[in-house]
């Protein structure tokens, strides 16, 4: 596979970026940590201020965090948050931006993440979202449009800017370009073989919403231009679509054990995959109403009933010609575990495999997964 | 036509010379620590009993946790892939397969010598050949005689714990409850059985179903599983050698 060089600028971004933050929060930036897709950047940035994504895929933070938390919950939950209390994992190198943060705008979503928030204000100034579970039902949107106002409403405090409809356009437009050019690199995975590999684009994925949108446009930009002008060639590989949890910064653990397996990762029906740009915001509404139509139909399992998840299953899987899927839980997280089995019933009936792999961000298991990746690599070949 | 398949287990390796399709001699010894030498020992021996020079072996095939470790194999395969190729040669009909080994469980869903689907169980050694060895010691039972002990009980203990640890510390106080061995060591079968039989349903094995690993040796297990599963299972007469016949047999196919 193709070595680009594009992707050793995007891997070296990371100091850069806390240069930059430490330099906007010196000159009075504010910068706001979020953990999650609902909560729309386009707002944030309307009000003058920046964002980092807060969501740890370390492990090494995670007995930090065992000291407030229950063993039993999610790894990502517990490894953010003891990020967040060490005040940058003291120690842990690529972490510091962990500290760096005026507010963390939270968002009630699963049961784990609500309650540990409720721990976290003790330790920086936390807003939280609330965010209606019944998705197509008009009292939710209706809710959620007031929840997006009064969210909106806490921005213009804390930056003490007002967000005008003119900057949320603008902001809207500039997000959309970013989804835009999200779709652009997807397209490339689309041929087989695909001229990127599935590690690769996630490590990029990672820093969606780590990095400026200006500095990870450009980086999308740099990437597509060398990958489109590759020409793939080479023997037809498993093509895999990993579906589930997401894989925050740190976390590449089962990704690479598909692709060092034999498998070519093309698509992640993932929050650090396909759900994070695929539905752009409609830039000819109503900029607030138009966020909350976009941004309630994101199909993660907190909702319910979540069929619109397994019909966009189907539909990546037709679309980028998925030979096997690879249904990703992370351990205690209750959502996506139990939406397994009516997604194993879905791809049953159109005939696609599919492979369930629950893990954390220990390494204990590596074997273990390493031997049913060998086997369904066998079984689809 | 001649070929070695090596199961490189967590336990114990296992190793089988085909010659012409046909099982000409098998090998099975202790892994101990260091899984390369024991395959080399395993390999030296099946040669030897096979009477056949290491000249003329047409290809070596590794599989078992610790496939990537021999060195000399010409291919590695996985275990899953391995047992269903070495059941499906014992029995051509065969549809299913539950493998217990030393430290995993796994159900094989199968079609024509083809894996269509498969489970393992999860990190854990619940419903595993250890879980039996860790029980076997709190009743102080040798191990081979575990599964006839338990076949002697008309009501077995229940057991409701799957965690290895914390089912010997169930059985040490359903000793001190004055419970026979017989009766504890059919309740901790049972339990095994039971969490097996779940993965064979989530897999949906139904019919034609074999069990094949170490613990297929334990005729209690079977009995206990067939009672779960209301079927009756195809046991070969050397089930913890399927896995290397499969592999073996990699060099026919």
């Amino acid at each position: 596979m193709q070595q680009f060089t594009s992707l050793d600028y995007i891997k070296n971004s990371y100091n850069a970026r806390i240069s930059q933050i430490a330099e906007e929060r010196k000159m009075g930036k504010k910068i706001v940590g979020t953990f999650c897709l609902f909560v729309p950047d386009e707002i944030i940035f309307a009000a003058g201020a920046d964002r980092i994504i807060l969501c740890g895929g370390k492990n090494d933070t995670v007995s930090i965090a065992e000291q407030y938390l229950p063993r039993n919950i999610c790894p990502l939950v517990k490894s953010s948050f003891g990020s967040i209390v060490n005040n940058g994992c003291s120690g842990v190198k690529s972490c510091s931006h962990f500290g760096m943060v005026d507010m963390v705008v939270a968002e009630n979503t699963c049961d784990s993440k609500k309650k540990m928030y409720e721990l976290l204000g003790d330790y920086v100034p936390t807003y939280v979202i609330d965010l209606p579970q019944r998705p197509d039902s008009p009292e939710a949107l209706k809710y959620f449009l007031g929840e997006l106002d009064k969210f909106k409403g806490a921005m213009e405090h804390l930056t003490g800017n007002k967000v005008t409809v003119e900057q949320l356009k603008k902001e809207i437009e500039s997000s959309n370009e970013t989804r835009k050019l999200l779709h652009r690199l997807y397209d490339l995975r689309k041929m087989d073989p695909p001229s990127i590999n599935g590690v690769d684009v996630l490590k990029v994925m990672q820093k969606q919403y780590f990095l400026s949108t200006e500095e990870f446009k450009k980086s999308l930009r740099m990437l597509i231009g060398e990958a489109e002008q590759v020409k793939t060639e080479g023997a037809h590989k498993p093509r895999i679509m990993i579906s589930g949890c997401p894989m925050s910064g740190g976390n590449t653990k089962v990704p690479e054990i598909i692709e060092s397996k034999g498998g070519i990762i093309v698509a992640e029906e993932s929050c650090t995959g396909t759900r994070s740009f695929w539905d752009l915001v409609d830039e000819s509404k109503n900029p607030m109403q138009a966020l909350a139509e976009r941004y309630i139909k994101i199909p993660c399992s907190c909702m319910s009933p979540n069929d619109r998840r397994i019909d966009n299953i189907l539909k990546l899987a037709r679309e980028f010609k998925i030979d096997g899927v690879v249904y990703y839980t992370l351990q205690f997280c209750h959502g996506y575990n139990i939406e397994k089995y009516k997604v194993q019933q879905a791809l049953k009936k159109q005939g696609i495999p599919m492979l369930a792999i629950e893990t954390d961000y220990g390494d204990s298991d590596v074997e273990q997964i390493g031997l049913r990746v060998d086997a369904f690599m066998e079984m689809l070949s | 036509m001649i070929s070695v398949g090596i199961d490189s287990g967590s336990a114990t390796t296992k190793a089988v010379l085909v010659n012409d399709g046909r099982i000409a001699a098998q090998v099975v010894l202790p892994t101990a620590f260091d899984f390369l030498s024991a395959a080399e020992k395993a390999y030296k021996n099946v040669l030897f009993i096979a009477g056949v020079d290491e000249k003329d072996i047409n290809g070596v095939y590794a599989t078992g946790y610790g496939r990537n470790s021999i060195k000399f194999a010409d291919r590695v395969i996985s275990e899953i892939t391995a047992h269903a190729k070495g059941v499906y040669h014992l029995y051509p009909d065969v549809n299913g397969i539950i493998d217990i080994g030393g430290q995993d469980s796994k159900v094989i869903s199968v079609n024509g010598g083809k894996v269509t689907d498969f489970l393992m169980n999860d990190k854990c050694a619940a419903g595993t050949g250890k879980f039996l060895e860790y029980t076997a010691r709190a009743l102080e039972v040798p191990i081979e005689e575990f599964g006839l002990l338990a076949l002697a009980s008309n009501t077995p203990a229940s057991i409701t714990s799957m965690c290895t640890v914390f089912a010997e510390t169930e059985a040490i106080s359903l000793r001190a409850r004055g419970f026979t061995r017989e009766d504890i060591a059919a309740g901790l079968i049972k339990s095994i059985a039971r969490r097996v039989a779940v993965m064979a349903r989530q897999v949906g094995l139904k019919q034609n179903v074999a069990f094949v690993g170490g613990v297929a040796k334990n005729a209690g297990i079977k009995v206990a599983l067939e009672t779960e599963l209301g079927i009756s299972l195809y046991v070969p007469p050397d089930p913890q050698v399927t896995g290397a016949l499969g592999a073996a047999l990699l060099g026919i196919s």
